[in-house]
């Protein structure tokens, strides 16, 4: 493999891997705190894309990228608490609540997903990104639109990160995510900071969602993929952490890269899930995690 | 003068398992209440349920006149085929217990195992806030002054005592009105037991009324008005101060009780 072609591929998985923990992160989030997991998760995804297209997309609303960004944004907060509210909630004291929500969360992530295909048919769309033209460094180069995906993941993911560490609402999210009963008897209110927390998990997925539209054919079940990733990454990275699956997020980006350079896009799921895998095996609360935390 | 906590025939446990039954218990202004008693009997639980973690199946908790349980029994099991809780509702809210200045020390709380005690400590006085009392950090720091060494370790690499210790200037922090303090002491090296001990008298002084759960009767002795005998799930004795027995009597009793 000569150098340009491996900066190359390494430029790719960097570049997935910034989208993968964009979209892990909310997963994640949600795992830890409300101790869940979201199989609807992709399907915020492919409705933050559907709804950043309605908005931005000279076909439709026509209102530019930047402001489909932010209101697919605040949309999907909004459709998150809800969704929180209706499908989660409600079988928060049930002892099995997590088998519950795996049910619910699939229920309710075909309800959206037929429910795209109702609003804005089966057939194909994309979403334009407002750059054009290419960035180099040195031997790396990547295209104008990835450049503003990076610019603007890091630029989320470091202001949440500054949100979580600093913030009193930050700090109390974590607390339950923790230990939700000593947040009670802190006097924390957690019914809020779940749905918070749900909410602001489905805010990351649709951002995701309007990259992901933007770099492949939308069609309303292209969510699967991208829930699935999340799912290898989540697992991967372990979430004792917020910073795990971030981590983990670039190393998934990157194997996937030169594992699709070196077997082929074919077999590159395979590999992904061999990995999940043996990481399941070996080490299961995952790479960057610690055992006292699983779910 | 009316009370400052009354509870009444309050019965509780973790569904569908009964713990404790018909617990009445009040505590008056500026009062310190022991209770003592076997391990496993149902203390701790007693107390989750006072502060809302856990919902009680019957009975009525008033805190300075204003009910903390909502009214009425628990849901009859009508409901066991309907496996949807958006219209049930909550017989207690915790939040709200805190909120009216109830405030819970749990018993050997790992707290938030990834924060360290300074994030720790920055949200800890958030519910006297908002309840409009005003919090004394200096207070806490002077009585626990091990803390402020540790202000940036993460909470899971504190020893057994400084955990106790930051979850006691939590729940100060909180501005009780009544302190809950669940074993302060469990499980500690003699002098850290002592350290723990004096800041409970401590508090005391300061004036603070407490519910203080714990295995030591002499220590229990030198700080409660009355103190609470609970086994088998409710309160089978109450003693004021000059009639608590020496720890070999009342063991003997209890074990004695047990066996008849
Ligand atoms: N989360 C729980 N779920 C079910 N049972 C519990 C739980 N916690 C405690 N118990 C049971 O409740 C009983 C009372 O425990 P506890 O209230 O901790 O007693 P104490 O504080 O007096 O030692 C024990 O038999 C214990 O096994
Ligand atoms: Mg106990």
């Amino acid at each position: 493999m000569e150098l340009s072609a491996f900066i190359a591929v390494l430029t790719g998985g960097l570049v997935l891997g910034v989208l993968y923990s964009l979209m892990a992160f909310g997963l994640a989030l949600v795992w830890t705190t409300l101790g869940i997991f979201n199989f609807a998760h992709g399907a915020f995804i492919v409705l933050g894309a559907y709804i950043a297209w309605q908005i931005g997309n000279p076909d439709a609303f026509g209102l530019g990228f930047l402001v489909s960004a932010v209101v697919t944004v605040i949309a999907m907060f909004v459709i998150g608490v809800i969704f929180q509210f209706l499908l989660v909630k409600p079988f928060e004291r049930k002892p099995n609540i997590v088998l519950l929500t795996v049910i619910t969360t699939l229920a309710g992530a075909t309800v959206l997903i037929n429910l795209i295909n109702v609003m804005w048919g089966p057939r194909s769309k994309q979403i334009v990104l407002p750059a054009s033209g290419d960035l180099s460094l040195g031997l790396f180069r990547i295209t104008a639109n990835e450049g503003l995906m990076v610019l603007i993941v890091t630029l989320t993911l470091a202001t949440l990160g500054w949100f979580l560490l600093k913030t009193p609402l930050g700090r109390s999210m974590r607390a339950v995510a923790q230990n939700r009963e000593a947040a009670q008897l802190m006097g924390l209110n957690v019914p809020l900071l779940y749905a918070a927390t749900f909410g602001l998990a489905a805010a990351l997925a649709g951002l995701a969602g309007v990259f992901i539209g933007s770099i492949r054919f939308m069609t309303p079940n292209m969510g699967d993929d991208p829930l699935q990733k999340a799912l290898v990454v989540v697992i991967l990275g372990g979430v004792a952490r917020f910073t795990s699956p971030i981590y983990a997020a670039f190393l998934v980006g990157i194997i996937e890269a030169f594992s699709t350079y070196a077997v082929g896009l074919y077999w590159t799921p395979a590999v992904l899930f061999v990995l999940m895998i043996a990481v399941l095996v070996v080490k299961p609360e995952g790479l960057f995690g610690r055992r006292e935390r699983s779910v | 003068m009316t009370a400052l906590l009354e509870v009444i025939g309050l019965s509780g446990g973790y569904e569908p398992v009964q713990i404790f039954k018909d617990v009445n218990l009040t505590v008056g202004a500026g009062e310190c209440v022991g209770f003592f008693g076997p391990n496993g009997h149902g203390k701790t639980t007693l107390m989750k349920t006072l502060s809302g973690i856990i919902d009680p199946w019957a009975g009525r908790i008033v805190f300075e006149e204003q009910d903390l349980a909502a009214p009425g029994e628990r849901k009859a099991r009508r409901s066991r085929n309907l496996n949807y809780d958006i219209l049930v509702r909550r017989r207690m809210d915790p939040k709200k217990v805190a909120r009216a200045g109830l405030i819970h020390v749990a018993q050997g709380s790992t707290l938030f195992p990834d924060m360290t005690v300074a994030e720790i400590l920055s949200i800890a006085p958030g519910v006297a806030l908002a309840a409009g009392r005003k919090p004394e950090p200096d207070a806490v720091f002077s009585l626990f002054p091990r803390l402020k060494e540790r202000l940036q370790s993460k909470s899971r690499f504190l020893s057994g005592g400084e955990r106790q210790m930051l979850s006691m200037a939590c729940g100060l922090l909180a501005v009780p009105k009544l302190m809950i303090l669940d074993e302060p002491t469990l499980g500690l090296s003699p002098k850290l037991r002592q350290e723990l001990a004096d800041a409970v008298h401590a508090i005391r002084r300061a004036g603070t009324p407490i519910i203080l759960i714990d295995q030591d009767i002499e220590f229990l002795r030198g700080l409660v008005d009355h103190l609470n005998v609970f086994d088998h799930g409710s309160i089978s004795r109450r003693l004021t101060n000059a009639q608590i027995p020496d720890h070999e009597t009342l063991m003997a009793e209890l074990f004695g009780r047990r066996q008849g």
